[in-house]
């Protein structure tokens, strides 16, 4: 016989203007092996057809199931259920839009970090698709492959300060993905135009060095190194270009 | 394009590395702080050792002229710290909420560790300047003059307040420079928060000490004088 796990439930339609935020309260028995993915779809199989949430891989690979569980941004997923307490209270990320109960769109907020980031490779390199493809140095290869590990779950936005004071900070996922480019070789941008990308309080000086992006991330993304890297190169890359552009011509 | 970005702000900036030197200078004066506290605490607990090693101190910083000119710098560096780091401070009421309900729902250690440095800040920023102001309009310092002082109206309460607040303030903050710019790693992190927490210990324990034996020389003085 498993535990009667008490579910707290954030419930939301904001496309019903009757609809009022409020908590519901759930009972399921714990079976063998149960993540909270599945009760959550035992949950809405069995007792609440109207029960909203977001999964697709079900393996920690997409990202989609993230939400608030106890406090903590995790994934559903991922989060095994005789680990927790009995009682476990749920609710969607915050920063981002909801749609409805633990669902939200990390969609939008992703595409655009990914405009504002100009998250691909710059080069004027003319690729022959009928060349080998160039080597690339199998240490920075794996370094490069660390970072892009992240599945835009959005635990670490969530789970920031700064970007629930502030809507437009960028926060550890783009910082993250700044960071990707600058050690991949190919890319060609300078110094300069990433630090026009991140050298404000909207990036990198807006971090105030938290780390509840690197203490939530269920990727375990080095978040906390990669954001002082970060820190330290474009701290330098300002007083470089202040020396260089006071200097007489 | 713009229909569906909901993201997209203008951020007009008359100099573009205005947040960067910003940012450079709350490090270095908050960093300037943190190293003036560890030599504050060592020229007023040598009172620890015997008043007139307290007092030979204090000698040398006024005879150089030291504690003159650099009671006021102190005081700049002070005020500029808080100015900046004010501009990360969520001062309305409706961020006040945000950042409450938010470190709550966490319960995340440096989370909390931030609301400390902000809750800290407010009540250093009024009783450090009323010490600095009492002290620098009292010149010369002496064990003396600082035992009676700390023995006399409530000002032994008011150093029992501002003590912890400042080591607080002074550990947290040397920390947090350490993580902001990567000093400490992922790989050292559990080992600065121990340096961190010792840190505020040891600092506590001195000065607490300190503050007795100011509190218990007054008491020797005062009957000496048969008062
Ligand atoms: C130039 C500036 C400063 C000078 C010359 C100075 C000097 C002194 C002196 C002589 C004492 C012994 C008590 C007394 O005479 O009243 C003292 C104690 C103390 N000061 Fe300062 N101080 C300065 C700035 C600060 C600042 C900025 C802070 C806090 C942020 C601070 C925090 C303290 C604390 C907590 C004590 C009590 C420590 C103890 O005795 O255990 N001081 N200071
Ligand atoms: S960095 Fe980690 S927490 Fe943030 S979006 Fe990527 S995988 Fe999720
Ligand atoms: S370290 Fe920076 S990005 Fe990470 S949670 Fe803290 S403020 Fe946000
Ligand atoms: S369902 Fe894909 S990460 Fe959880």
């Amino acid at each position: 016989m498993g535990r009667n796990i008490h579910f707290e439930i954030f419930r939301y339609n904001p496309q019903d203007t009757a609809s009022i935020p409020r908590m519901q309260t759930y009972f399921l028995e714990e079976t063998i092996n149960m993540t909270l993915f599945i009760a959550l779809t035992r949950l809405r199989e069995e007792q609440d057809p109207s029960l909203v949430f977001d999964f697709c891989c079900r393996a920690g690979i997409c990202g989609s199931c993230a939400m608030v569980i106890n406090g903590r941004p995790g994934l559903a997923c991922q989060t095994q259920i005789k680990n927790m307490p009995g009682h476990i209270s749920l609710h969607p990320l915050p920063v981002f839009k909801i749609i409805g109960d633990l669902s939200v769109d990390t969609g939008v907020w992703f595409r655009e970090m990914y405009r504002k980031t100009e998250s691909w490779i710059h080069t004027r390199a003319e690729v022959d698709p009928t060349l080998e493809e160039a080597r690339m140095d199998n240490a920075v290869a794996e370094e490069i492959y660390e970072l892009e590990r992240c599945i835009e779950c959005g635990c670490c936005i969530a789970a920031c300060g700064t970007a629930n004071l502030r809507p437009d900070f960028m926060g550890a996922a783009a910082l993250n993905r700044i960071a990707r480019f600058m050690i991949d070789p190919r890319d060609e941008r300078s110094e300069r135009e990433y630090f026009d990308i991140i050298g404000t309080d909207f990036g990198i000086f807006g971090c105030m060095g938290l780390l509840a992006c690197e203490d939530v991330c269920p990727k375990q993304l080095p978040l906390q190194d990669q954001l002082g890297f970060l820190r330290r190169k474009m701290g330098f890359a300002a007083l470089r270009q202040i020396f260089k552009t006071s200097r007489p011509a | 394009m713009a229909g569906t970005a909901t993201m997209l702000y203008a951020h007009p900036q008359a100099h573009p590395r205005r947040d960067a030197c910003l940012d450079w200078l709350q490090m270095i004066t908050g960093a300037c702080l943190v190293i003036f506290m560890w030599c504050h605490m060592l020229l007023v607990s040598s009172v620890l050792v015997g008043p007139a090693l307290m007092d030979a101190i204090a000698w040398f910083f006024e005879a150089t002229y030291l504690v003159q000119a650099g009671g006021p710098v102190i005081f700049v560096c002070f005020l500029a710290h808080f100015i900046l780091a004010a501009r990360k401070i969520p001062f309305t009421a409706g961020d006040q909420e945000i950042a409450w309900t938010h470190a709550r729902m966490l319960r995340h250690r440096d989370t909390w560790l931030w609301m400390v440095q902000m809750v800290t800040a407010m009540f250093i920023l009024v009783m450090g300047a009323i010490h600095m102001w009492v002290v620098l309009n009292d010149l010369p310092i002496t064990a003396e003059r600082s035992a009676a002082r700390v023995a006399s109206g409530g000002w032994l309460w008011f150093y029992f307040i501002l003590l912890p607040l400042a080591e607080l303030h002074v550990s947290v903050g040397a920390y947090r420079i350490g993580v902001k710019w990567g000093f400490i790693s992922r790989q050292n992190r559990p080992k600065a928060k121990r340096i961190e927490l010792c840190m505020f210990v040891v600092f506590m324990v001195i000065g607490v000490g300190t503050l007795l034996v100011f509190n218990h020389m007054a008491t020797v003085l005062s009957a000496g004088r048969g008062v």
